[in-house]
Formats: structure tokens, C-alpha cells, sequence
């Protein structure tokens, strides 16, 4: 199965045992970082994010919360269904960025030059002989 | 009575820094060297073509690809284990990587292999390093390897140390991910500082390299150091090195910093377009 099938059955599998309780919501410590989710029912806004894997509309609450996530892992330890939150979020996050061909919903952070920069510090701070054995 | 240590068989092994750990290579070359100090015969592999497939989320198609491409070099190279630094590639060889391409090895974070391996380790901790030390933990490796809890324990085999404690960990798993979301690197940078002066702290040390990266400027302003734990390992067993990127980034001017001919290695129009916009930036906080 390629990882795109994966995201999408293995996260809607995840979806459908998910109860959108709001608990992974409470216990996140990004929430003031994402706009309308402090002050949204958490249950909704889990809801959304279950909706996402699921292929269906999420909610802009949702997608805030999706778009702040920084892999706290906080979530897994508050799910009563003791789902793994963390890898739900991380594959809703990429269904809306657009890794599964789908227009993106959240803004894609693109580094074009990221590879060449890293490079660029390898060759300040390693030897010749280190770039060419460790790279 | 003498105590006998019976040190762990040598083993064969990667060691998978990762991408931007090549930002920091006296980090790189001192984790390595420690490695073969306790007895791992790990060869360096990283950068962009072993890439996690990370920074290419956006297309599923293109993280698979890369996480094969990875795998697969890992798995020619016949040896039995990878040893990881970054949380992102530890997590993303678990989700992503293996699920699409089974792995011939197992894999270790550096922290437990070193933390294994500490009766080989202690030994070559000999210099006291007088430090205060507030450790900079992220909440989101811990439940997957504890690595909070190793690095606290790797840095009390240094004698002269004082650890402060200090539970709270901040969100994410590491600096990366805060930088990406307006306002949370800033918060994360004034809770440590807090923290810091709460518990008289002098040095800041730092687990990953990105929070390294994020938080060397700190020092700027303030009579606090910024340390990675590795450096401070290297300080105790008297080991050489210099924080280049740390030199770098706080100085008045990256490029005049240089050293002799390192502007002529890189190439002055490189430089000038993808690197010294990351060396001027203006501190968070």
C-alpha cells in the first residue's frame, strides 16, 4: 500500500474510532496559538479534524487547530480511546496541505533552498574528507 | 574493592543525524567521536539524501520516495542497527518510513545508546564543568523515547554540574515546529528565560539541534551560555571544539566572523543569498 492509501485508510480507520470528545483538544498546549479554538467547544473542533480524515469538510476551527500543531504528543495521553492523536493530526495535516492531491487548505511552507543552505553549513563546518563520507 | 566494568560488545551501526544537523558540525563530529569512544563503530550518514521525507509533506508521493530511497541505503549498508539524533526522522522512520519499506535493522536514539553504554562514557568524564544548567525539554519525543529523562541523567556524569530541576517541558517536539506558528518560539524562549532566572541558571542546555539553532541567540544581551549537551559532555572529557554556529550567529557581523578562506569555500554570492539572511536574523525575544 503506498503511504498516500495508508493516510487515507489507516486515518480514516482512526477517524471512525474516534468519538470527537474534545478531550485531545483540552490537553493540547497550542490552542491560544490557533485562532477561535480557545474560545470553540472542543468537541467540535475535534469533530473537524475527524471530518478531515474522513475526506469530508473541515470546519476553519479545525484547520487552525491542525495548522498549530507542533507534535506535543499530549493529545495521545488524554484520548480515552487511547488512539494515537498524534499520528491523527499528522496525517490530517498532511491531507490539508495537499499531500494527497487534493488543493490545499492550509498554506504550504516551502523552502526552496533549504537542501543547498544545509549543504552550504556542511561546508563550513566539515572537513572535505568528513562531507565526502557523511553525506 | 575494585569495581569491574564489562563493557558492551562493540557494535556496528549508522549513525542517521539527519539534514540540519550539517548547521552544526562540531555537534556532528563530537557525537560521533563519542560514539566510537563507548565502543559503536557507527558511520555518519545524513543530509538531504537521507532525508526522513519530512520537509516534503505537502506530496505524499515525494515522502514516500524519500523515506524508500533512505531505508533502503540504511539497509545496504548490512549493519544491524541506526542510531538517530532528530526526533523528526525517529518519528518519521516509525509512521512514514518503515510501514512502506520494511527495515533490515533496529533502531536507537543516541540518548539510550550512550545512556547504555555510561559506565564507558563516565570514564571519559573527568574535567569538572561548573555550570548551572537548565535542561530545554519539548514534550512531544518524551512518550517515544525519553529522552528528557536521559539527557538529565547523561549530564549528572558530569562532575561539577548542577542540574536544576525542573519538569515543565515546553509544546512541540522540538524548536522547528514552534518557529512555524506565530508567537510560539517567543513564548517557549520567555518560559525558559523565566525558569532560568527562577532557579539561577547560567547555562541553557539544549537537546535538539533546531532548538540549538533557535536559542544560541539568547545570549545576547544576557550573562547566560547556551549549550547542547553534547558540548557539555566534550567539555568534561576535555575535548576541543568551537560553536561555529553559535560563533556565527551572535556575531556583530557572520560574515567578517568567518574564518580565513571559509568565504571562498562556500562561495560569497552563496553565502550572501542563503545563509547570512539565517545568521542576521532578529532574535524572538
Amino acid at each position: 500500500m503506498s503511504l498516500a492509501a495508508r493516510i487515507a485508510t489507516e486515518g480514516a480507520s482512526m477517524a471512525q474510532a474516534c468519538t470527537a470528545c474534545g478531550a485531545c483538544v483540552q490537553a493540547c498546549p497550542m490552542t491560544h496559538f490557533a485562532a477561535g479554538v480557545v474560545e470553540a467547544d472542543p468537541a467540535e473542533v475535534a469533530s473537524g479534524m475527524r471530518a478531515l480524515l474522513l475526506g469530508e469538510e473541515a470546519s476553519p476551527v479545525a484547520l487552525a487547530w491542525i495548522g498549530a500543531c507542533t507534535r506535543s504528543a499530549l493529545c495521545n495521553a488524554a484520548c480515552p480511546e487511547k488512539l494515537d492523536v498524534a499520528l491523527m493530526m499528522r496525517f490530517a495535516g498532511m491531507r490539508a496541505r495537499g499531500a494527497l492531491d487534493g488543493a490545499p487548505l492550509l498554506p504550504v511552507k516551502a523552502d526552496s533552498g533549504w537542501s543547498a543552505r544545509v549543504k552550504g553549513f556542511a561546508r563550513l563546518g566539515l572537513t572535505e574528507r568528513e562531507q565526502a563520507e557523511w553525506l | 574493592m575494585a569495581v569491574t566494568h564489562h563493557p558492551l560488545p562493540a557494535a556496528r551501526a549508522v549513525f542517521w543525524y539527519g539534514c540540519n544537523l550539517l548547521r552544526h558540525g562540531d555537534i556532528l563530529r563530537l557525537t560521533a567521536r563519542f560514539l566510537e569512544a563507548v565502543g559503536v563503530d557507527a558511520a555518519p550518514r545524513g543530509g538531504p539524501s537521507h532525508c526522513c521525507g519530512s520537509p516534503t509533506e505537502q506530496n505524499a508521493r515525494i515522502t514516500e520516495a524519500m523515506g524508500r530511497r533512505t531505508i533502503s541505503a540504511f539497509n545496504a549498508t548490512g549493519r544491524g542497527k541506526v542510531i538517530t539524533w532528530c526526533p523528526s526522522c525517529h518519528m518519521n522512520m516509525a509512521d512514514m518510513m518503515v510501514p512502506e519499506t520494511p527495515a533490515h535493522f533496529e533502531a536507537a536514539h543516541v540518548t539510550e545508546v550512550l545512556w547504555e553504554r555510561r559506565a564507558a562514557l563516565q570514564e571519559l568524564l573527568v574535567k569538572p564543568v561548573p555550570v548551572r544548567v537548565l535542561l530545554h525539554r519539548h514534550a512531544g519525543f518524551q512518550p517515544r523515547v525519553a529522552v528528557n529523562d536521559l539527557v538529565s541523567n547523561l549530564l549528572r556524569l558530569i562532575p561539577g554540574l548542577e542540574l536544576v530541576e525542573e519538569d515543565e517541558a515546553l509544546p512541540g517536539h522540538m524548536c522547528s515546529a514552534l518557529a512555524g506558528v506565530p508567537g510560539a518560539l517567543a513564548a517557549a524562549h520567555e518560559a525558559n528565560l523565566a525558569a532560568m532566572a527562577r532557579h539561577g541558571a547560567d547555562t541553557l542546555c539544549t537537546i535538539f539541534h533546531s532548538c540549538h539553532r533557535e536559542a544560541v541567540a539568547l545570549e545576547r544581551g544576557r550573562d547566560i551560555s547556551v549549550m547542547n549537551w553534547v558540548h557539555l559532555l566534550a567539555r568534561s572529557a576535555d575535548w576541543e571544539f568551537r560553536d561555529e554556529y553559535n560563533h556565527l550567529r551572535n556575531a556583530e557581523d557572520p560574515r567578517a566572523a568567518l574564518d580565513h578562506g571559509a568565504l571562498e569555500r562556500i562561495g560569497a554570492e552563496f553565502f550572501t543569498q542563503l545563509m547570512e539572511p539565517e545568521l542576521r536574523r532578529k532574535p524572538v525575544v
